[in-house]
Parts: structure tokens; C-alpha cells; sequence
């Protein structure tokens, strides 16, 4: 082998670690954050535009260029008796840890904005995170729901989605009362699977503490994790195979959840239940994969547009319809509310003060669109959001009703999938 | 016993996709000597093309391999006549080769952002999603004839290199160049083919990665460190050891869930790397005329 040829095969990961993800960048403008009241609220944030999760940050954005929309045609924020328009600088992140803490870091240093929201996956979030407590600036996310990030105890941060923790259990308790209805076999065999991370881990947690000390209706026969973003799941699924679970719970993202659900069609794989966690009701899933191929995916999420016809969620849904004339998901509703929250504590401090608004944040408890109606931020749970998830399922005809918890369902939901054979 | 059937199965299938991609960079490091970093922003570009002829035009992607090989291999020629010709030869050509080809792949990668933007994409077609029986085990039908289509390609490519004039002077101009020059051989065409055919084999690479897998701008990184691996492993100029070597390292790669936590098995194959660098530098199948 040739000397120069081993040199460069050595050298190349590094150089490629050096390939810049982005696009070309955007430019930036702002003002400095102090206690008068400026002409213009400059709230600065990140989105993965571009990249693995571009699609989703696409999601997000429709939300927060709703929120501040909304509150520009009012005339702004009521702050100090005086209505002050407010400005989004968004830099796209590419999905790369490096760039959100980089561009963070100009948002805050060159742009001057008041305040930061949030960027959207567990990783980006949390890798921007310190750069906010280290500058004392508010930083209010609804893209981060791994616990991990909020065990931190940072002062200046906020987040809106309940723990991963959380979703699985909700889950758990649907599988529950299906297997109590004689539905699912007694015990019933689990194979979790989920990414490499720590929205995977907490997914892993939350069903590992459900199954504890309820060894006579639950077995876990597989436990495994996977790299986010991989390409190829097949020895994964074959694992998944080989362990004859009943029942198949992966935590995923949706790039992700496209990949391995292709690749489990066509290996003939079926469960009694699947879920990819939170994905799964996704219109461009079905668009790559087939309606059929999706029918019956159970997925847990934070926001469903069915959750309410009345109050702040009709007024957002209605909105939302009238801007982009399709029905929202819950990654534009976590962006809208996040957006909304952030504008709502900065009407109660009165002021751009940025600990004057954070103290708003850390004592909030206001209405919301979010399941369960109430928002906080709570001092114990590293002032992280707690509220229910609700659990909806795909079903053939390609809607995805809400089936659980009972209060809110609008469907029974379909245990085990009536797709598999024998 | 089913489950190593099923595992190896999914080796062999991954391995045809993995020889058509390392092909083209193993060609033309061999005979120009050029490491073609740019390999990987031709095997995104190749995606690209089948997912537009697919999704505008309605054109299978299948029946578009030809006209994909074709519009690479035109625009490796290009690449060679503008910019790749003008480099110094060998050792002294090495870092400018590098930069250049590298600049070429970011230039390639922006104009996807532009005109694609960074969301994922998918060959989406009727049989996307079909799967058939074999040996008793479900296989994905796109991943069947993805290895017919690898299969062809490297059958056809070893053809050309030992059954045609065009071949066998690449072969030569691989071990002595300066010698071909007396013999009346046209180096520098020989060269301009040679790279022409090494991009193609890199979209044809990129379009059946499409079929198979999501991709966006960034597709192509990650394949281009496997063909790293894939040649060093299998050793310069031998079109069989690649294909060999490409079914080392996706066999070590899918049986290794069996040892180790799935996350982790990606990095398995430049551990590989790494070892054989160590104790086998030549590579398994290498050709000495080349090393």
C-alpha cells in the first residue's frame, strides 16, 4: 500500500470533520440589551435549517414566525405601558453542535439580542445551553426534553417539553390497558430500541422503570441502542427479530423513523404494537413510506391539534390554518408556544431587563395549549415543563386520532395491529 | 442459525452497494494517483440526479443508471481537461490534488443546499417498499438489485481492464507512464478516461445509495471514509479485491451487533482500518505493480 495513499485514508476523518455543514451565512444586526426600553426587541434563535433535522427546523420556524407575527400585529409587546415591536434574528444551525454553540454565541455577543429561544433535538439544545447561563441571557426552548439537560440546574434556562421519561410511560400505560382488556398476551415481551443519546436513554428509562416491579405482565428481551442518523438498521432489526418481542418501542427521530420503518417492511417485520416514540403521525412518513406501511404506529406526543376546539389551542390551530392552510403538528405548536411564552414573560417583567425576566419565567404559571392547560417551569425538575403526553395512532384512512388518556381520546385504538399475520 | 443466514444476507447485499462506491476512488488513485476527495460530493451528486429524473421526469431510477454514468463521466472529463490536468504529477501534486478536489466537493454541496435545501430526501417508487423471499429470509427487492446493478458494474469493470485496448493501456499507464509515452499510448487521454470512468462509478454508486437510503447534501461523507477503509483493505488496482474487501468490512460491520452495542458498530470498520494499516499495509488483494 502506498505511503501517501495510508497517510491521507488516516487523515481524511479529521479533514472531514472540518467540512462545514452550513450553507452560506446570514447577516446579523441588533442592539445592545439594557434597562430603557429599546425601539425594537431583538430575541435571537437558532434552527437546524439545513441538515439531518432540517425538516423539523422548518417546523419550528413556521411556529415562531407565527408567534411573532401575531404579536407584531398588535402593535408589538405591551411593555412599559408601551407597545414595542419585536424581531426574530434566526441563523440556521445545520444540525451540528459546533455551529449552534457558535452562532449562539455571535447572537448574544455580535447581534446584541435580548433574549434567546430555543433550537430544536435534545443535543443542540443542550450544547447551547451553558453558552446562555455563561452570558446570563434567558433562553427559552421547546426542542430539548431529555432530563439530562435540565439536571444542570441552569438558572437562565427553560424548556417546554416534558421528559422523553415521561412519554414512555404514557405509552407504557396505554400498552397497559390493552393487556388488562386481554388484547396483548400475558407477560408480553418488549424490545426497546432507541438513539444513542440522551433523549434515547430517558426513553429507555421510562420504560425500564414502567416494567420494574411488574415482572409478571412485562419481560424486556431486548435492549438496544443505535447511532442517530445512521443509514442502515438491518442488523439492528434483525436483533429485533431474533428477539420475538410482542412489542416494539424505539425512540427515534424522524429522519431515523423513515429509515428503520422502511427497512422493518421490508423485512416482513411485524408487532403486536410499534412505536417510534414520538414520531410516527408524520404526513411526509407516510408520503415516503405508504399509508399502508405506516397503519397502526403508535407514537406519544406533546401536542395533538385535536387536544382542544376551544380557547388558546383553537386560536392558534385557526391562526395557523389561516398562514400556511394545512393543520399543524406539534413541533409548530412547541415552536408558537415557546415564542409566546418567552413574549408573555417579558410583558410581566415590563422591561428587556434580562434577570427581571427571568425571574417572569422561573414564576410562571399561565394558560396554555399544552396538554393538561397549565405551564410552569419547576424549580425541582430544573425548570423543565411537566404535563401529560397524549398517545395517537395512525390509522389506515391516514389520520392519526388521540387514543389515550381517556379524558381527551377520540378513538379506542387498535391492539394487537391487525396487519400481522398469525 | 436463521439469524446468521438473515446477518449475512444483509452483508452481502450492504457489500455490493460499499465495491460500487470504493471502485472509482481505488481507480483513480491508482493510476493517477490522485486521492479524489471529491468522490463524495459525486456520489450525493449522483443521488441527486436519479431522485430528479425520478420525481420531475417519472424515469425509473434503474433505467436512468446510464444517463446518470454518463452526465458523471462528462463531468469527470471536464474536471480533468479544466482543473485536474494542471496539478503536478505524483508526491508533488498531492496536497494541491487534495485542496482542490475537497473545494470541488464544497462547491458541489453548497449548490445541492441552494437548489435542494438540506431536507432529506427519498427515491420513492412502487416497489420502494416490496421484499421478497430469499433463502427463507425477507430481503428488501431495491436491495436485491442493487447488487445485481454492483455485481454488473464490477463484472463490466473488470472486463474493460483486462479485455480491452482502453484497459489494458489504463493498466499500463498504472505501472510505468513514462514508458506508455514510448509505445505511442496517449497518457494524459488515458488519464482524462480513467478519471472520467472513477466519477461515474461514483454517481452510478450515489444513485443506488439513493434507492436504498434518505439523503441530503451531506450524503457521501460518511460513504467516503467506508471507501478509505474498503481500499486500503482490499489494496490498490484490484477491482476483485475491492469487491472483496467491501465484503470484509460490511460483514464485520453487520455481525458485529452480535459483540457490541449497535451504536457502535459504524466505527468497527476504521478500527479495521487502523489494524490492517498495522499489520497488513499492503492491503489484502493489493497488486504490488501499484503499491
Amino acid at each position: 500500500m502506498d505511503q501517501r495513499f495510508r497517510r491521507i485514508a488516516l487523515a481524511a476523518p479529521v479533514l472531514l470533520l472540518l467540512l462545514p455543514n452550513s450553507s452560506w451565512g446570514q447577516p446579523g444586526g441588533g442592539k445592545t440589551s439594557d434597562k430603557k426600553l429599546p425601539d425594537k426587541i431583538l430575541i435571537g434563535a437558532t434552527l437546524p435549517l439545513t441538515g439531518a433535522e432540517s425538516r423539523i427546523g422548518g417546523f419550528y420556524k413556521e411556529g415562531y414566525d407565527l408567534a411573532f407575527e401575531e404579536a407584531n400585529r398588535a402593535g408589538g409587546l405591551q411593555v412599559g405601558g408601551k407597545r414595542i415591536p419585536v424581531a426574530l434574528q434566526l441563523l440556521d444551525d445545520t444540525t451540528t453542535q459546533a455551529t449552534a454553540v457558535q452562532l449562539a454565541d455571535r447572537l448574544i455577543n455580535v447581534d446584541k439580542v435580548h433574549f434567546l429561544l430555543g433550537t430544536y433535538s435534545t443535543t443542540l439544545v443542550q450544547a447551547q445551553s451553558g453558552m446562555a447561563e455563561q452570558n446570563r441571557i434567558p433562553y427559552v426552548n421547546g426542542g430539548g426534553a431529555a432530563t439530562e439537560i435540565y439536571q444542570q440546574k441552569y438558572k437562565y434556562l427553560f424548556g417546554l417539553l416534558a421528559p422523553v421519561e415521561l412519554l414512555a410511560d404514557t405509552m407504557m400505560r396505554w400498552i397497559d390497558v390493552q393487556q388488562k382488556a386481554g388484547k396483548l398476551p400475558k407477560p408480553a415481551t418488549i424490545a426497546v430500541v432507541w438513539e444513542n443519546t440522551s433523549h434515547g436513554k430517558d426513553f429507555r428509562k421510562g420504560v425500564a422503570a414502567y416494567v420494574k416491579g411488574r415482572a409478571s405482565d412485562y419481560k424486556i428481551v431486548l435492549d438496544e441502542s443505535f447511532e442517530l442518523n445512521a443509514k442502515d438498521f438491518s442488523a439492528l432489526l434483525n436483533a429485533v427479530k431474533a428477539s420475538k418481542a410482542d412489542i416494539l418501542l424505539a425512540d427515534v427521530h424522524l429522519p431515523d423513523y423513515i429509515t428503520m420503518q422502511r427497512q422493518y417492511v421490508t423485512a416482513g417485520m411485524c408487532h403486536k404494537v410499534l412505536s417510534y416514540g414520538a414520531r410516527g403521525s408524520e404526513k411526509q412518513a407516510a408520503e415516503a413510506l405508504g399509508q399502508k406501511n405506516v397503519s397502526y404506529i403508535l407514537s406519544a406526543v406533546w401536542w395533538n391539534a385535536q387536544l382542544g376546539s376551544k380557547g388558546l389551542t383553537k386560536k392558534f390551530v385557526d391562526l395557523f390554518q389561516a398562514k400556511y392552510h394545512r393543520m399543524p403538528e406539534w413541533y409548530q405548536a412547541l415552536g408558537y408556544e415557546t415564542a409566546r411564552v418567552l413574549f408573555t414573560a417579558i410583558e410581566q417583567a415590563g422591561s428587556v431587563d434580562r434577570e427581571a425576566v427571568r425571574a417572569k419565567l422561573a414564576a410562571m404559571n399561565i394558560e396554555t395549549i399544552l396538554p393538561g392547560g397549565k405551564l410552569s417551569f419547576p424549580a425541582d425538575k430544573g425548570q423543565q415543563a411537566h404535563y401529560p403526553f397524549v398517545v395517537q395512532q395512525n390509522t389506515p384512512d391516514g389520520k392519526s386520532p388521540i387514543v389515550f388518556p381517556a379524558d381527551v381520546a377520540n378513538a379506542p385504538g387498535v391492539a394487537p395491529n391487525p396487519d400481522c399475520k398469525g | 442459525m436463521a439469524r446468521g443466514l438473515d446477518l449475512l444476507l444483509s452483508a452481502v447485499l450492504l457489500a455490493g452497494l460499499y465495491a460500487t462506491m470504493a471502485y472509482g476512488l481505488g481507480l483513480i488513485y491508482g493510476v493517477l494517483r490522485i486521492v479524489n476527495l471529491n468522490h463524495g460530493g459525486m456520489i450525493m451528486a449522483g443521488a441527486y440526479m436519479g431522485w430528479l429524473l425520478h420525481s420531475r421526469l417519472g424515469i425509473d431510477p434503474y433505467l436512468s443508471l446510464p444517463l446518470v454514468a454518463a452526465v458523471s463521466f462528462g463531468f469527470g472529463v471536464l474536471l480533468y481537461r479544466t482543473l485536474v490536468m494542471h496539478l503536478p504529477r505524483g508526491a508533488a501534486g498531492g496536497v494541491q490534488s487534495l485542496l482542490l478536489l475537497f473545494g470541488v466537493w464544497l462547491v458541489l454541496r453548497n449548490a445541492a443546499y441552494l437548489m435542494f435545501t438540506g431536507n432529506d430526501q427519498v427515491i420513492q417508487t412502487e416497489y420502494a417498499n416490496k421484499a421478497v423471499m430469499v433463502l427463507g429470509t425477507s430481503q428488501s427487492l431495491n436491495r436485491l438489485v442493487v447488487f445485481g446493478i454492483a455485481a454488473v458494474t464490477l463484472l463490466g469493470l473488470h472486463l474493460l481492464l483486462t479485455r480491452t485496448y482502453v484497459g489494458k493501456a489504463i493498466r499500463a499507464v498504472a505501472q510505468n507512464a513514462d514508458s506508455c509515452t514510448l509505445v505511442g499510448i496517449h497518457v494524459e487521454r488515458i488519464y482524462m478516461l480513467t478519471f472520467g470512468i472513477g466519477t461515474a462509478l461514483a454517481g452510478i454508486a450515489g444513485l443506488l445509495g439513493g434507492t436504498i437510503f434518505a439523503f441530503n447534501p451531506t450524503f457521501g461523507a460518511v460513504e467516503l471514509l467506508k471507501c478509505f477503509v474498503i481500499v486500503v483493505l482490499g489494496g490498490l488496482g484490484s477491482a476483485l479485491g475491492t469487491a472483496a474487501a467491501a465484503l470484509v468490512l460490511a460483514a464485520v460491520e453487520v455481525f458485529a451487533i452480535l459483540l457490541i452495542p449497535a451504536y457502535l458498530t459504524a466505527a468497527v470498520g476504521f478500527v479495521l482500518l487502523v489494524l490492517v494499516l498495522i499489520f497488513r499495509p499492503g492491503g489484502f488483494f493489493g497488486q504490488r505493480v501499484l503499491g
